[in-house]
């Protein structure tokens, strides 16, 4: 398994663990059949109970049954997930990072008992509502509003690409407070079998197959006021969870190509062609390096966030460097993997283009691939582009 | 109060392609790993832990510093704490037999006496095969091997270990055993579990007690051994093995070639 300068060698024992503990989970329980999930466009739904029992969601929290591990562990982990598909790292990341992360930091105790446990478990599935229809880099601009009402907000409006929508039970939405000063951003949580909600699946996507997306309706949906998260107004509520899970996705890229790499090295040695290995041609080798160089300059990068983040100085701009270099990095390096298996390349039966085909949408969503751009050209030069 | 011993082992597994040096296989052709046999027995001590109260499982390995990451992975399963015998006298011996085991482990056992002794059926690397029924004897502890199903209720209710043995030819026999026991656990009995990333945490806080052979009330003697390892090799192979690759039409018309050629079929 690259690993080419040897980050591995400095973890401690229970980050190695954690790291094989999952390697083998994902292995035996995942990997034979995600190839056929990502064909038939389904998730392996009787896996998020076990992922659960495995404490895959937001391990790197405390208290309330969570094991609160180490950032690099939860980084690995992310790690481990994407190199079998970025619709399990997906899974776990929208669980841990955008739904409970923020009942966590921002809800009310009587929510987080009520919450965390279920989630923590898998038996209760969260999304995570920020993106409209008409409002996609530019949430600011949503349109959801909630109107206060006695005891109870209204919510009304609808919010798209919703992963797991279509299973949840619970949904953070984010909707403008038009009862209050200002209008500010708040999170609600919508239990979803209330009336007026409606979770319309997103059917024949093209990446990201091996994940459930959906909508969100909210048609004058009632809910008590304590349903509200009462620790944060404003956009830093939903930007503060984006920043938990595009870390995750820093990691979870350099997994997804580790396993393009590895696929591509496996392949140039066993495929023959003109007498011998193709893995013995220049041109393949060329490939391998610039490969294997990427890959772990990008671990790299990942490495010194956890770094950073453990010891609370990591800023959310450090994150958007490495997410869009990461995932860059997973998206160019997995069309290379691919080219290198030939025809064989282009069929479920090997990882790359799956990966490449899902990287797709991972460049896309937790802020495009331009707006993390943005971020750091605001963060250099104090201009922002955006505005 | 119920206490389960369980001896694990930490096996090293061979990679496709290797190369023999001297008596061995050169160590970078080599994963260590827990033997496959000993994480069906920890499941099964571990479950028997669940579902009574008041039991504690104890795992026991013969094994260098090295193996306390495999160590470790048992503990956060569930076993409750650990002990690693090591020391120099078995650092130097080149191979350690299923007499220099036995009055290890049964020193272990005296020890810590418990009520039931849970090994794997073999281990993956040396295959001996024997330790669990020799130390049973050593100890004076009744004992039943390959096994592939316990009743636990029986276990915690009646002190009687109720067993399906795996026999030749399909034939599965069902046995009674009295504790103290010692069962041999063969693979498929359970469903061996994940490491949890909780169950991580929580095994960084156990036990892992070293013990040098002093400490068992043993000396060098103890590991002293008629058995010698001679040789390794790797035999020649007989026939060759050819693999058709291609279609199902493709492999067919190939087989039928090779059938022809030596003679097979009535043309
Ligand atoms: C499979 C999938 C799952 C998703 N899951 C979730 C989820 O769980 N929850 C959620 O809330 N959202 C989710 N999303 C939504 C995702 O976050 C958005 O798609 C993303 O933010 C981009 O928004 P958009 O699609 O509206 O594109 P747009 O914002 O319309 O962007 C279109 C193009 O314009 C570029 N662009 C936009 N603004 C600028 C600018 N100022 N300067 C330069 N270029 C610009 C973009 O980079 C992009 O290339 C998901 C998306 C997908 C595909």
């Amino acid at each position: 398994m690259l690993d080419y300068v040897e980050l591995e060698a400095d973890l401690g024992e229970e980050e190695r663990l954690i790291r094989d503990t999952a390697r083998r989970f994902v292995d035996e329980k995942v990997r034979p059949d995600i190839a056929e999930h990502y064909i038939e466009g389904t998730f392996p739904t009787e896996l998020i109970p076990e992922m659960g029992e495995m404490g895959f969601y937001a391990p790197n929290l405390d208290g309330y049954g969570l094991p609160g591990v180490s950032e690099t562990a939860y980084g690995l982990l992310m790690q481990e997930l994407e190199a079998c598909d970025s619709g399990l790292r997906s899974m776990a990341s929208v669980q841990g990072a955008l739904v409970m992360y923020p009942i966590h930091a921002f809800g009310s105790d009587e929510q987080k008992e009520e919450w965390l446990p279920k989630l923590g478990a898998g038996e209760a599935v969260g999304c995570f509502g920020l993106t409209e229809p008409a409002h996609g880099s530019n949430p600011s601009g949503m349109e959801t509003r909630a109107e206060k009402d006695g005891g109870e907000y209204v919510l009304h409006g609808s919010k798209t690409w919703i992963t797991n929508s279509p299973i949840a039970d619970v949904a953070v939405v984010w909707a403008r407070d038009t009862s209050a000063e200002g209008r500010p951003v708040r999170g609600f949580l919508v239990e979803t079998d209330r009336d007026g909600v409606t979770t319309n699946e997103i059917k024949e996507k093209l990446s990201l197959r091996a994940s459930i997306t959906g909508e969100i309706g909210l048609n004058d949906v009632r809910v008590p006021e304590e349903n509200v998260l009462p620790g944060v107004e404003g956009m830093k509520g939903p930007l503060s969870c984006l920043t938990q899970a595009r870390y995750g996705i820093a990691w979870g890229a350099v997994g997804a190509a580790r396993d393009c790499f590895e696929t591509a090295r496996r392949y140039a040695l066993d495929r023959e062609q003109f007498g011998g290995p193709i893995a013995r041609f220049q041109i393949q080798q060329e490939k391998l390096a610039e490969m294997a160089t990427q890959i772990t300059t990008a671990q790299l990068l990942a490495y010194r966030l956890a770094e950073l983040k453990e010891r609370g100085d990591l800023r959310p701009q450090h994150v958007s460097m490495a997410k869009r270099n990461n995932v860059r990095t997973a998206r160019d390096q997995a069309r290379v993997a691919r080219e290198m298996l030939g025809g064989n390349g282009i069929t479920a039966d090997y990882s790359p283009m799956r990966h490449m085909a899902n990287m797709e949408t991972v460049y896309t969503y937790e802020g495009t691939h331009d707006i993390h751009s943005l971020i750091l050209g605001q963060d250099l030069t104090g201009i922002a582009a955006f505005e | 109060m119920m206490k389960v011993l369980v001896t694990v082992k930490e096996v090293a597994e061979v990679e496709e392609d290797f190369e023999i040096e001297g008596t061995g296989i050169a160590d970078r052709y080599l994963e260590y790993d827990l033997n496959e046999w000993d994480d069906y027995a920890v499941e099964e001590a571990v479950q028997i832990a669940e579902t009574g109260d008041d039991i504690e499982v104890v795992s026991v390995t013969i094994g260098p510093e090295r193996c306390e990451e495999t160590i470790r992975m048992a503990l956060a399963k569930g076993v409750d704490r650990a002990i690693r015998v090591w020391d120099d006298a078995l650092a130097e011996t080149d191979l350690l037999d299923v007499a220099a085991k036995t009055r290890i482990l049964r020193a272990v056992v005296e020890a810590e006496e418990p009520d039931l002794v849970f090994t794997g059926v073999q281990a993956g690397d040396d295959s001996f095969g024997a330790t669990g029924v020799s130390l049973a004897d050593a100890v004076g502890f009744e004992w039943a091997a390959v096994v592939n199903d316990l009743d636990v209720d029986a276990v915690l209710d009646e002190s009687v270990a109720r067993v399906h043995r795996e026999l030749e030819g399909g034939v599965d026999e069902v046995t009674e055993v009295d504790l103290p026991a010692v069962l041999t656990i063969q693979t498929g009995i359970n469903e061996p579990r994940y490491a949890s990333l909780r169950g991580i945490r929580q095994a960084q806080r156990k036990e892992i007690a070293e013990k040098h052979l002093a400490d068992l009330g043993l000396d060098a003697e103890a590991v002293e051994t008629d058995v010698r390892l001679t040789e390794m090799y790797e035999p020649e192979s007989e026939s060759d093995a050819t693999i058709f690759e291609g279609s199902a039409e493709e492999t067919a018309a190939q087989l039928a070639q090779v059938l022809r050629e030596k003679g097979v079929g009535a043309e």
